[in-house]
């Protein structure tokens, strides 16, 4: 047992805040701007791929314990820029995690390298338009004809989609699972501009539309059929929110704090009321509460990955909740500077809606939870 | 980070789970209903071990780490033991007899621990006051030193275990003019002229565990029963803290993990409407909201233990995070748990109107949540 991260963890972390935040400095990263935001997402991962970050949970880093030591890291990027973590995450660990797992040497070869010097931006493609694949199966199709492979289709909520420069789409082909991997601008690809949100505007998100869209066969990537394909895919977008929702409570957290130390009334600094000293005691409770609850849930992905799953369920559930009661708690004790955009806590308040209703929402987990100990399974 | 239990400890949890479902969880109900502290069931925690698990071997212990230890309270909750008992387990080996174990002389804890370890001896601290409480500073109990001897006046409130308590540990000022720096640590044997223990206080919960006042009306004890040295008392008595942010709120994860299963099993049995109640969502959201709860909590309580087994000084916000989230937090399953019952769960049959009312205590024993919230407000 032992519950620190270790000193070569910490100076990564320490590495990651100073070069995104220098990013951050000069440009808008979580404004949405789509002229932009291709060029500022290759910025931070240019900055990142100076360090082990884009590697963690992919590949084995001496001195890094792979998801557990991104969860540490993940956290302080999400803090510094929510929009720059999730377009990162979504190329990283999404795109980036399939052809790590499920492509062979020469798909790892086109993509896997490029994408981990922080020359390629990927994303992945899995909510259909119409269904939920919680309770309805895929119907992006990909039909055989000669060496090439023709999809068909419509996904939305597409992380990256506008500045990505692949897509996995997730489908069936073949009577099975299947990863189509699209290149930008390939006839019968659309990608629709990106969609107004409420939170993460500098992650552009979008629809795309795949119309007698046709590929080679070579960029087809089959999972195994264990593998379990769209399941796994969630379990790899609620890790990424996880993290997400950390950063969410950490810099929310931080704001309040640093406000409640410097803003004074009545002759002294507001955390010396109780009204608000308590509400940030809450605050960190929750924020602590969830970094040890995500901490162990990655450790245990790392290290026993068949029983991660219930654990990153409640997990996120957890910290999903947790963020978005922070962040609210956080605008109350920034009064009406919280309410001006532009700060980091308004800006989480405004993401953390995100984080409950993305991968697997909060109310689908605790009925997967609650299906778990009663036996009951899909 | 690494947040393994190993094989032997996950063996021995399984052992402490068999061991009180067999052996205590049969009797609960009963003793709760009486409000009587069940001795067998105390005497069978040491003679099974746990009672002295961290307790070098030379008195009788096992000599476990603290990891091992904080395991064993949770094992307790998942077997569904009560938390009366486990209040008076923790009261008796963490307040009190570790007391002895880091203060006391060679002499004084060959002649308590033993006993104190076996069962055969109850132990308690006293040292919240009736005008004291989380102002642990302002204690009137005074211990006046006449020669060879201490003489102890006033009074203590809400202490566990002090009615059947053999031996006790109590703190007060020898120095009234000073605050904290003025409070010292004295052992006080039962029976001890002077001495006296109120009625059993009536409890909203916890209710076999027993709770009362202590007099100390010219209570003469040796100076010998002086722990350490004069106005040493309050480091000793925050160094109980430790044991109180772990091996103490390890208990309501262990009854969370109870509740997750007992609740599992009628919602898979009890049907309405055609169907399992297990069925609708509703029941599967408030079993998660359990599940959630016992994984969230569990974590803090070890790594309070892991802090302890590394030798370091007490993180006292990590503590009161910890204390907060299990007190604030408990209710939660607690009520969903009842919820889940239905008509039952108000009955006391079905145990869970009675972790209800124990996990009342989780936010006020041992510091309120205000009082962590005070400290956590100071130290960020």
């Amino acid at each position: 047992m032992n519950y620190d991260f270790s000193e070569k963890e910490f100076n990564l972390f320490i590495d990651i805040q100073e070069k995104v935040s220098r990013v951050a400095e000069s440009v808008q990263l979580d404004r949405k701007d789509p002229k932009r935001s291709r060029e500022n997402i290759k910025q931070v991962l240019e900055q990142l791929a100076q360090t082990p970050y884009l590697q963690l949970g992919l590949q084995p880093v001496e001195g890094y314990q792979g998801q557990l030591s991104l969860m540490g890291a993940a956290e302080v990027l999400a803090a510094v820029s929510p929009s720059a973590y999730l377009s990162v995450e979504a190329s990283t660990r999404l795109f980036g995690r399939a052809v790590n797992e499920w492509g062979d040497n020469s798909q790892k070869a086109k993509w896997l390298s490029p994408l981990l010097e922080g020359q390629l931006i990927g994303a992945l493609a899995l909510s259909e338009e119409t269904l939920n694949i919680e309770n309805d199966p895929l119907t992006t199709k990909g039909d055989r004809q000669g060496e090439s492979v023709v999809i068909n289709g419509a996904k939305q909520y597409v992380i990256n989609a506008p500045i990505a420069d692949w897509i996995a789409v997730a489908g069936f082909c073949d009577d099975a699972y299947a990863l189509f991997l699209i290149e930008k601008e390939t006839p019968g690809l659309t990608v629709e501009p990106a969609i107004e949100t409420l939170g993460y505007e500098g992650t552009p998100i979008s629809r795309i539309h795949l119309d007698n869209c046709s590929i080679p066969a070579e960029q087809i990537i089959f999972p195994p059929a264990k593998a379990e394909m769209p399941q796994t895919l969630r379990m790899w977008e609620n890790q990424m929110l996880l993290g997400a929702s950390l950063g969410l409570s950490k810099t929310a957290f931080e704001s309040a704090r640093d406000h409640a130390k410097t803003h004074r009334s009545g002759g002294k600094p507001i955390i010396a009321y109780q009204e608000v000293g308590f509400k940030l005691a809450d605050m960190l409770t929750l924020f602590q509460t969830s970094q040890l609850l995500a901490y162990r849930t990655a450790w245990t992905a790392e290290t026993n990955p068949k029983e991660a799953g219930e654990l990153l369920l409640c997990a996120k559930v957890f910290c999903a909740e947790s963020a978005e009661t922070v962040c609210s708690e956080a605008l109350k004790i920034l009064g009406g500077n919280g309410y001006i955009i532009g700060n980091n806590a308004e800006r989480a308040y405004r993401c953390a809606k995100y984080v409950q209703i993305a991968g697997t929402s909060t109310e689908i987990g605790r009925v997967k939870i609650g299906d778990a100990a009663l036996g009951y399974r899909d | 980070m690494d947040f393994a239990f190993t094989k032997e400890q996950l063996m021995f949890k399984k052992e402490i789970i068999r061991f009180a479902k067999k052996e205590i969880v049969p009797r609960v109900q009963e003793y709760d209903l009486k409000e009587a502290f069940d001795f067998e069931s105390f005497r069978k925690l040491g003679d099974f071990g746990i009672l002295g698990l961290h307790f070098p071997e030379e008195y009788g212990g096992s000599g476990a780490d603290v990891v091992t230890t904080v395991m064993a309270g949770e094992a307790l909750g998942e077997a569904g033991v009560d938390g009366g008992l486990t209040l008076a387990y923790g009261a008796h080996s963490f307040l009190c007899a570790d007391t002895i174990l880091r203060h006391a002389s060679e002499e004084q804890r060959k002649k308590y621990l033993p006993k104190l370890i076996s069962g055969e001896w109850i132990g308690c601290m006293g040292l919240t006051e009736p005008d004291a409480g989380s102002d642990v500073a302002s204690m009137k109990t005074i211990a006046e030193k006449k020669g060879d001897k201490y003489v102890l006046n006033g009074s203590k409130i809400f202490i566990t275990n002090g009615p059947i308590a053999d031996v006790s540990v109590v703190y007060a000022k020898t120095d009234p003019s000073q605050r904290h720096a003025g409070i010292s640590a004295f052992i006080v044997e039962k029976g001890t002229k002077g001495f006296a223990a109120g009625a059993p206080l009536i409890k909203m919960g916890v209710r076999t565990s027993q709770t009362s006042e202590l007099f100390f009306n010219n209570c003469e004890i040796p100076a010998e029963n002086l722990l350490g040295k004069e106005g040493e008392g309050f480091n000793m008595s925050l160094q109980t803290v430790e044991w109180d942010r772990s091996a103490l709120l390890a208990p309501f994860v262990g009854a969370a993990r109870y509740m997750l299963s007992s609740c599992a099993d009628y919602a898979r049995k009890r049907e309405q409407f055609g169907r399992p109640i297990g069925k609708f969502q509703a029941v599967k959201h408030k079993l998660a909201n359990i599940r959630i709860f016992a994984e969230a909590a569990q974590s803090l309580a070890y790594k309070i233990a892991w802090c302890k087994d590394q030798g370091r000084p007490l993180n006292h916000l990590e503590a009161a995070v910890a204390k907060l989230f299990v007190g604030d937090w408990s209710m939660v399953p607690a009520n969903d748990a009842m919820v889940v019952f239905g008509g039952y769960g108000f009955c006391h049959e079905y145990n869970m109107e009675r972790i209800f009312r124990d996990s009342r205590l989780a936010p006020i024993g041992g510091g309120t949540s205000d009082i962590q919230k005070m400290i956590i407000s100071k130290l960020i």
